[in-house]
């Protein structure tokens, strides 16, 4: 039988042939794509917003970059990558800059057409003008259409999770990136902290999968999701992966006790 | 010299759907399979990877380059006069 010999990988809790992996992943996220930021304002208490604040400063964007943010199709992160280089180009107006603001672009690569276009659509309400600083393309993160060291910066959040092969996705984040650049990746992580994990974990499955079920008519959806970030690896075993791909200085940092955490790395 | 794909894409007039490419694209676009340049077919409007004989769609302004998405061409469609050959141009940004 096929089966016996393919290999597996896990979907939440479930065991299932590594193909049939990003099938599911790709049907959770047509779903999940209309009320994603909704749920996700929910789920986190609003707190999602300041975790992808706290990925901008340590990305340190500057005016004239390049920058790759994978799995962001709705765009939370390009915008503020954007935002924080135009109020760095802003206060910098007094001196000279080595790169002009009109070179920055943001590269927004998801797998799931619907969750750019809802990008692309937030984009235009927000008056940014099409193909001004921002491109979106569908792609895989663990097959990148980017040329080698195209990249001063490579963001990834709440994304590898859902991907199939994880050191896939790392060397080819290491690829794209130039010599100097950086890595950041924000993710649901583990928490070791004691009666707040116990806490954390009734909260994620028990509450989470009903909201689900409430907000976007999706508890399978949710269910996923809680179970995906369980099979995750820890924070240690994550870092030791970046630096099989490759990358210098890795480091992580937990926030909200480990609940999320944010991994950086260097392409030396 | 390896031909990057901004040299073998050709802006055509503004950007979009059925407009070519944005420079932007051009610049760092490779075939996610080969990661060699692509070419882009105005009759078909996709990105053509000659590497792999692979074209990838275009749609709604997006390029779709997810490897599994991409249709392998078949003899007649490589040759096929209906994608311009674009020549490479000094429009290097």
């Amino acid at each position: 039988m096929a089966f016996l010999h393919s290999h597996a990988t896990s979907f939440g809790y479930k065991q299932v042939p590594e193909e049939q992996k990003s099938k599911l992943v790709g049907n959770v996220f047509s779903s999940v794509a209309s009320s994603y930021d909704l749920m996700n304002d929910l789920m986190s208490v609003g707190l999602h917003r300041l975790w992808k604040d706290r990925l901008i400063s340590k990305l340190n964007p500057f005016p004239g970059m390049k920058h790759l943010d994978v799995a962001g199709g709705t765009g939370d992160v390009a915008f503020r990558v954007l935002e924080r280089i135009n109020s760095v180009s802003h206060r910098a107006m007094q001196g000279t800059l080595p790169y002009t603001e009109e070179d920055t672009q943001i590269y927004v690569c998801d797998i799931n057409p619907n969750m750019l276009n809802v990008g692309k659509k937030r984009a235009s309400e927000r008056g940014y003008k099409e193909d001004n600083f921002l491109s979106w393309i569908q792609g895989d993160a663990e097959a990148l259409s980017f040329e080698d060291g195209s990249m001063d910066g490579y963001t990834i959040a709440f994304g590898i999770r859902n991907v199939t092969h994880i050191e896939k996705a790392l060397s080819e984040a290491y690829r794209v990136l130039k010599r100097g650049g950086r890595f950041l990746c924000l993710e649901l992580s583990h928490v070791d902290v004691p009666l707040f994990k116990e806490i954390y974990d009734v909260y994620s499955f028990s509450v989470i999968p009903a909201m689900g079920e409430l907000v976007a008519g999706d508890r399978q959806s949710y269910q996923y999701l809680v179970e995906s970030v369980r099979r995750f690896p820890n924070q240690e075993k994550f870092a030791q992966m970046i630096q099989e791909a490759g990358f210098a200085r890795v480091e992580y940092e937990n926030l909200v006790g480990g609940v999320v955490a944010i991994h950086s790395g260097l392409k030396l | 010299m390896m031909r990057r794909t901004a040299t073998l894409l050709l802006r055509q007039n503004g950007s979009g759907v059925g407009g070519g490419i944005p420079q932007a694209l051009a610049d760092v676009l490779v075939c996610p399979l080969s990661k060699k340049p692509l070419r882009y077919c105005e009759a078909s409007g996709s990105l053509i990877s000659d590497a792999v004989g692979v074209s990838f769609p275009i749609v709604d302004g997006i390029p779709c380059l997810v490897p599994k998405d991409g249709k392998l061409m078949d003899q007649d469609q490589k040759e096929s006069e209906d994608c311009t050959r674009i020549l490479p141009t000094t429009n290097e940004k």
